[in-house]
């Protein structure tokens, strides 16, 4: 039963291809978490309201929780897992744990790579447009101030 | 006394490795690359997928639950309802207070709140229970339910005797003091809202359970599962590596746990069950509504004779949750007349529970606006105000407090915010249509102590190992761990492996009234410290040893490496010492508790928390102590209010590493900055219902809600309250925040708001 409701799904991760017997209704978040076990991405609300689950599908920030796995199939997506290049970290990741932008952890994920994309939006010109940007991102243990000057810090070693 | 003249009590001097440095998290290179694998992450073969069907109706009984079309559905292994799941056995309370000898059912025949857990249906996938709970169809015969506290069929409730303070003669100096107020002060329902929702993965090999779940107790959790499932405790294995956010709700084990743990072992398959997050407003407790009268009289000077204080908060129709609701009021200023007491009001709710300073969270929203309030009354700064009535000793218990460095706080918190160009009256700062308000209010929370316990082990390679089942849920317990054994074996931070979040490993009470980092230091330092005296031993004395020959009384580890005290001998490091002797490891438990302790004694320490030790206990009354000052702008036509700066001195006595500390007050100050104009459950009251139960309608603070905080550490080393010389630091913060912020808005707008939230309809 469960074999004629499932369809193949090619899906482009770090680079990487995968291919996925998929009901339709799986979600991106969904595939990545429990079928591919690339549980970096973080399950806060599965409502579209938190942003932990942030990826990035073509270098844009989208919601993996508000997006069908199926409809992500030929497009690049780059997850937190994803991010260091040869080994390095990205720079954001480092301006992370320098400021100490996090606590729990759990959004940090989505945190990095929105703070990932608001600097290549151009969208992290001063500390106001940084905590504009970044507020679709909820952080519970309250680290925003530490998560603005790390994007500050990022934006501004990505700049020279 | 200005800022520079205080000693922080942080390493300055010293390396970011020791204690007191201002080491990065070691745990924050496996968060920021997504490589941190949190409870219910863990991949495990044959795992199952749970979902719960909740109540839709707050008070009656379920009539009928049908579950045929659900059952039917693809991929659906079970459908468990009340009269299909196992039957478990009552659990004792978090005191270990004996249950009745009765069973327990997770999934509720009689409906007490709505969101109750009445069904829960377990399938192949996560998307097949998800759609097969939504065929489940639940009938009720529905009674009339107590809505909230303003319920007409609310009453006024139970009595808590034990909540009653009293000394002089309160009312009487109340009726003859010279300048009295008083006034009501209301906080809603208000919800921890980590960013981890409540889960688990459940386990069963034979009779053994092991539990996947984000937990702030590992030992009092299991304790509870082996309670419920009738097995030792010994059997119940607790695994918590990292956790998404607790705020206290993360202590208990829960009836979503008790559900998925009776799926696994019905199915003989691990089973994961995940809150939604509309699921985690209703399938355990956030703070209890609250309900205060202050009343205080005084004299021309300001100085306080007497106050009168009452406290209402609600709990659940067969649960009890106290929130302590004259804990500040009761310590914060002299008064020579206090009377305080306290009712719960049972209404249709899930039972409260714990959030960041329960207690004294509210209670401070009490009495600091209340004496802000005097303040104006007697025409004296709110600053100056405070100081006259400043405790010199716990009016309470009459003992003098460990350390107080609360006059500190005011003079480098008021110092750095610039308080003194204030101006007095309401409305008398503005900047455009913003009406500009300052204000101020003071924070504590009290020292909690327990014993706890860990094992730490030198190894070959000269690598220090540490392991506690105690856990890190933002604090930095695994950084300041392994500062502590660093500093005290004399390795590198980076030599230290710290291993927690599993009930395998030494165990450790719960994390919560900020007691863990006290607790666990204490705890890792006597570890380190036997350790590194068997190390030291043993290069002395075995016959083996490069020091042998030496004849010293004691060598020198520091920088992994063992020299004589005057440099006169070798220099060799651990690892070599260790090959030299034969060994390849040296072990030490370190244990805080009482030496003649018996194995019951340690039970019960650790899985309950009968054994806390009174925070008066002995010579002296232990708190931490901070004071805020807030700047808020409130759009004159719109009366929307923004906090535009925040100053806040804290003193939570030596702090074992600043960086990471001033983070937990950071997310204090910002929670409280929710709670004061945000963060509100709004009840349907036709169906007793909370409606704004998810993450876009329960408003939390976002990024764009933040301005700039600035905290300052004030805090000396306090040898009473930790054997490090560390107080409380995750609670404190948001103590204070809501009235500074209130008493901020009246000096913008004139407008005293007593309802938490501060919104808009309550300024214009």
């Amino acid at each position: 039963m469960t074999s004629k409701t499932t369809i193949p799904v090619h899906l482009d991760i770090n680079g990487q291809h995968h291919t996925l017997e998929l009901e339709p209704r799986v979600t991106l978040l969904d595939a990545l978490r429990d079928r591919l076990g690339l549980t970096g991405t973080k399950k806060g609300c599965d409502h579209g309201q938190c942003g932990a689950c942030t990826v990035h599908v073509d270098g844009e920030r989208v919601l993996a929780c508000l997006t069908l796995a199926a409809q992500a199939e030929g497009r690049a997506i780059t997850t937190i897992e994803g991010l260091a290049r040869e080994g390095e970290p990205h720079p954001v990741q480092t301006a992370f744990l320098e400021r100490d932008a996090f606590q729990c952890g759990y959004c940090t994920p989505g945190q990095i790579m929105s703070a990932v994309a608001c600097i290549r939006e151009g969208h992290a010109g001063s500390d106001e447009e940084i905590r504009e940007y970044m507020a679709g991102n909820l952080c519970r243990c309250g680290a925003y101030p530490h998560i603005v000057a790390a994007v500050r810090q990022a934006a501004l070693e990505a700049a020279s | 006394m200005t800022v520079r003249s205080i000693r922080h009590g942080d390493a300055s001097d010293g390396g970011a490795d020791a204690v007191g440095g201002r080491l990065s998290r070691v745990d924050g290179p496996a968060k920021i690359t997504g490589a941190a694998k949190y409870a219910v992450e863990q991949q495990l073969e044959g795992l199952a997928h749970a979902v719960l069907v909740e109540s839709t109706i707050a008070s009656g009984k379920v009539r009928a639950i049908a579950s045929k079309a659900a059952e039917a559905a693809p991929g659906v292994l079970k459908v468990l309802t009340p009269d299909t799941i196992i039957s478990l056995r009552t659990a004792s309370d978090w005191f270990g207070t004996p249950p009745p000898d009765k069973p327990y059912c997770p999934l509720a025949r009689d409906i007490t709140f709505s969101g109750q857990h009445v069904a829960a249906v377990v399938a192949e996938t996560f998307e097949q229970a998800v759609a097969a709970a939504a065929l489940v169809k639940v009938s009720y015969d529905e009674t009339p339910a107590i809505v909230d506290l303003s319920d007409g069929k609310a009453g006024d409730g139970i009595p808590v005797d034990a909540m009653t303070k009293e000394w002089g003669d309160a009312q009487a100096a109340f009726a003859s003091a010279p300048v009295r107020i008083c006034a009501a002060y209301n906080t809603p329902r208000e919800y921890q809202a980590p960013m981890e929702p409540h889960g688990l993965i459940a386990r069963w090999e034979g009779d053994h359970l092991t539990v996947w779940e984000p937990s702030q107790w590992l030992d009092g959790m299991a304790r509870t599962y082996a309670e419920w499932f009738g097995v030792p405790f010994e059997n119940v294995r607790l695994v918590s590596p990292y956790i998404g956010g607790g705020f206290g709700s993360k202590a208990l084990a829960l009836g979503h746990g008790a559900v998925a743990a009776c799926a696994a072992k019905m199915l003989g398959r691990p089973v994961r069950l995940v809150m939604t997050r509309p699921q985690t407003f209703t399938g355990y407790g956030g703070r209890a509504a609250t309900r205060q009268t202050v009343t205080i009289g005084a004299d021309h000077d300001g100085m306080i004779q007497s106050i009168v204080h009452r406290g209402v908060n609600e709990t659940s129709i067969d649960g009890m949750w106290v929130e302590p609701l004259g804990s500040v009021t009761s310590i914060m200023y002299a008064t020579p007349n206090f009377s305080s007491k306290q009712n719960v009001v049972r209404v249709n709710s899930v039972v409260p529970g714990a959030m960041r300073a329960p207690g004294e969270n509210p209670s401070a929203f009490g009495i600091e606006s209340a004496i802000d309030e005097l303040s104006y009354e007697v025409g004296i700064d709110p600053l100056e105000i405070r100081l006259r009535n400043y405790a010199e000793q716990d009016p309470e218990a009459k003992k003098a407090w460990s350390t107080r460095q609360l006059r500190e706080a005011f003079a480098a918190g008021a110092e750095r915010f610039g308080w003194a160009r204030r101006t007095p009256e309401p409305r008398s700062m503005r900047d455009g249509n913003q009406l500009i308000g300052w204000g101020v209010a003071a924070g504590t929370y009290p020292v909690r102590r327990a014993y706890g316990e860990a094992i730490v082990r030198i190894l070959a390679d000269g690598s220090v190992e540490v392991e506690s089942s105690s856990i890190d849920m933002g604090q930095g317990t695994y950084t300041i761990l392994a500062q502590t054994a660093a500093e005290t074996v004399g390795v590198s931070a980076d030599d230290v492996v710290v291993k927690l979040g599993d009930s395998r490993f030494p165990r450790a009470g719960v994390t919560g009234g900020s007691r863990l980092a006290g607790v666990m230091t204490g705890a890792v330092h006597k570890a380190a410290t036997a350790a590194l005296d068997q190390l030291v031993g043993l290069a002395i004395s075995d016959p083996r040893s490069p020091f042998h020959a030496l004849q010293a009384n004691t060598l020198v580890v520091a920088n992994g490496r063992i020299t004589a005290p005057r440099g006169d001998g070798p220099d060799v490091s651990i690892s070599e010492l260790l090959e030299s002797v034969g060994r390849d490891r040296i072990e030490a438990v370190g244990d805080t508790m009482p030496a003649n302790s018996s194995a019951e004694d340690r039970y019960k320490n650790y899985t309950t928390i009968a054994m806390a030790l009174p925070h008066t206990e002995g010579d002296y009354s232990r708190h931490s102590w901070c004071a805020h000052f807030v700047e808020v702008r409130v759009d004159e036509d719109f009366g929307t209010v923004r906090v535009s700066r925040v100053v806040s001195a804290l003193d939570s006595g030596r702090l074992y590493n600043p960086k990471l500390a001033e983070s937990q007050w950071k997310g204090g100050i910002i929670m409280g900055i929710g709670q004061a104009l945000l963060e509100e459950g709004i009840m349907d009251r036709r169906h007793g219902r909370i409606v704004n139960n998810n993450l876009a309608d329960y408003l939390v603070p976002t990024n764009a809600d933040i301005p700039d905080i600035e905290v300052i550490s004030v805090g000396i080393p306090d040898l009473h309250s930790s054997v490090l010389g560390g107080k409380g630091v995750g609670e404190l913060a948001i103590v204070g925040m809501a009235p500074a912020i209130a008493n901020a808005v009246f000096h913008a707008t004139g407008k005293r708001v007593r309802d938490l939230p501060i919104t808009l309809e309550k300024l214009i």
